[in-house]
């Protein structure tokens, strides 16, 4: 069952289209990977769906309605958008006292959410004094105070060391080994590769795949990269057995889902040249950057 | 409702800027009362009983001024800070924050003005007692007494009004602070010499506070400066929850 639908959903800020005709669903209990480089619309699909920003067009529900009109939204939704928005002033705990009074929630969560984060200790220092990295862990405190089902993420992992990086990776699998929906946003695959059950890749605002992890995986390894004169010629040629090739540098060409054979064949039954030819062994950053960068886009 | 109001009551608490604020009104406080007693008999009557009201109203000006510090302060930390994210994320009824919020700051302004009023009064009375002079508030001086107080809790809960409305319009902190203090200092004067008509002068927002914490004079009665600072107030709070409600957080 879809906890998150998105449909349609476009943002324009002025001439610019921030987010364009994105539509994708996230159901009850997986972990979804958002992914895209910086600046492909991330943050504002996760604001419209939160309600912060207005879409210019399609909506964005959480179990079928707009976030603003969620009763009780804190002990439904968990989300963490920038790490800096504290008050600097104010103690940790103070902070979760005051979404938690807000909220309507015992007073009493906010100890308990510091501890469930390891912040037990900073809870009476001034945030302005916290480090990057532990203002994000205060930012999940915060989206965990209402013991939500549903977890919105913004690049929870900017700012945390490598021991912070794999204390996220284990709250994220804790959450959702609890059954819970979480939808974690990032520019680097590898940060979420290890703890997501499906990918939602969008670039320059649109929708570029959605897939679970393993069908992402399985693009790896079908890469063929080919060094020779004739690049073009061989790239229509191959184009013509419906392969797709990109070129990459001047003389050489990267054919897609395709085998060594294959691309053998091709080359010598029109008498084409080849220097080089091997097949690459890709990783899943590399099918990431494929699919994001401005080739990949049309593949 | 009510918890968004405790739950601005809880910003308001955790953070310095009120405690600060409050010693900074009751050092003025004091020090205008020194500076009374000092003058007094060279400037004006003699030290009397009837003294008090007017030793007590010195720091009421002061303390509406402080009373739209901390509506201002109220709404623009929110956005300075970017906590208006995690308020909204709460409660994405934005208009009740903002309500919440029009309930809070006046709130605080007369408490914090109702907190340093009674600080004068207790200093301004052991200084007469020092001189042999026991005020009754029975009588003439306890109605002064009253009129003092109540223009002060009106100008201190409409000012933080104001400035709730100001922020919520403006946004910006530092372009909130700027602007009120250039409207006060500078527009306002600067309207009254364009138009060149004192009677005109009655009707701009500084001089209807000024009704309530200094009546008298060239202004509008305190009831007449009520309405209108009231007017000022909720027309500025409408268009400021309006553009709130309207605009992107991003």
């Amino acid at each position: 069952m879809a906890v998150i639908t998105i449909q349609g959903l476009t943002k324009r800020f002025g001439e610019v289209v921030a987010v364009d005709d994105l539509s994708f669903e996230v159901d009850q209990g997986t972990v979804v990977g958002f992914l895209g480089p910086n600046g492909a619309g991330k943050t504002t699909t996760l604001r419209m769906l939160l309600g912060l920003v207005s879409p210019t067009a399609g909506s964005a529900r959480i179990d079928g309605k707009p976030y603003r009109e969620l009763t009780d939204p804190v002990r439904h939704v968990g989300a963490v958008l920038e790490a800096s928005s504290f008050h600097p002033g104010r103690s940790a705990r103070n902070h979760l006292r005051v979404v938690a009074t807000a909220a309507g929630l015992p007073l009493t969560r906010a100890d308990e959410v510091l501890a469930q984060v390891g912040l037990a200790e900073a809870a009476h220092r001034r945030v302005g004094g916290f480090s990057l990295g532990m203002r994000q862990r205060l930012g999940l405190a915060t989206a965990l105070l209402g013991d939500p089902q549903v977890l919105i993420l913004d690049e929870p992992a900017n700012g945390l060391d490598p021991e912070g990086v794999h204390w996220l990776r284990g709250l994220l699998r804790q959450l959702a080994d609890q059954g819970r929906t979480v939808l974690v946003s990032s520019h680097v695959l590898a940060e979420v590769a290890q703890t997501v059950d499906q990918v939602v890749i969008i670039a320059a605002g649109r929708l570029v795949t959605q897939s679970t992890l393993a069908a992402l995986t399985a693009r790896t390894d079908q890469l063929v990269r080919v060094r020779t004169p004739q690049a073009d010629t061989l790239r229509s040629l191959l184009a013509a057995q419906g392969i797709q090739a990109h070129p990459d540098g001047t003389d050489q060409l990267l054919a897609v889902g395709t085998t060594t054979e294959a691309v053998g064949r091709a080359a010598a039954a029109a008498g084409v040249v080849i220097y080089e030819m091997g097949a690459e062994r890709s990783n899943l950053e590399d099918v990431f950057l494929q699919l994001t960068t401005k080739q990949g886009v049309h593949s | 409702m009510i918890r968004l109001v405790r739950a601005e009551f809880t910003k308001l608490t955790t953070t310095r800027l009120i405690y600060g604020l409050t010693a900074a009104m009751a050092a003025f406080a004091a020090l205008t009362v020194v500076a009374n007693v000092i003058i007094a008999g060279e400037q004006g009557d003699p030290l009397s009983a009837y003294s008090l009201p007017a030793l007590v109203a010195a720091p009421v000006t002061l303390l509406s001024g402080a009373a739209l510090l901390l509506g201002i302060l109220g709404m623009a930390t929110e956005f300075r800070h970017q906590t208006v994210t995690q308020t909204f994320l709460v409660t994405p009824h934005r208009g009740r924050v903002v309500a919440a919020k029009l309930v809070a700051y006046p709130l605080a302004g007369i408490v914090l003005t109702l907190t340093i009023l009674a600080f004068t009064a207790a200093v301004a009375t052991g200084w007469l007692a020092a001189k042999g002079i026991t005020p009754s508030l029975v009588g003439a001086i306890g109605v002064a007494l009253g009129h003092v107080l109540l223009g002060a809790v009106l100008a201190a809960g409409l000012c933080a009004l104001i400035g709730v409305g100001v922020a919520a319009l403006v946004r910006n902190q530092v372009a909130a602070l700027v602007g009120v203090a250039v409207w006060v200092l500078v527009v306002e004067g600067l309207l009254m010499s364009l138009v060149n008509a004192p009677s005109l002068g009655k009707w701009l927002p500084s001089a209807a506070a000024a009704a309530l914490t200094n009546p008298g004079g060239a202004h509008l009665s305190r009831l007449a400066g009520t309405l209108l600072l009231a007017a000022y107030a909720l027309a500025l709070a409408a268009a400021g929850t309006r553009l709130v409600v309207r605009r992107d957080i991003t």
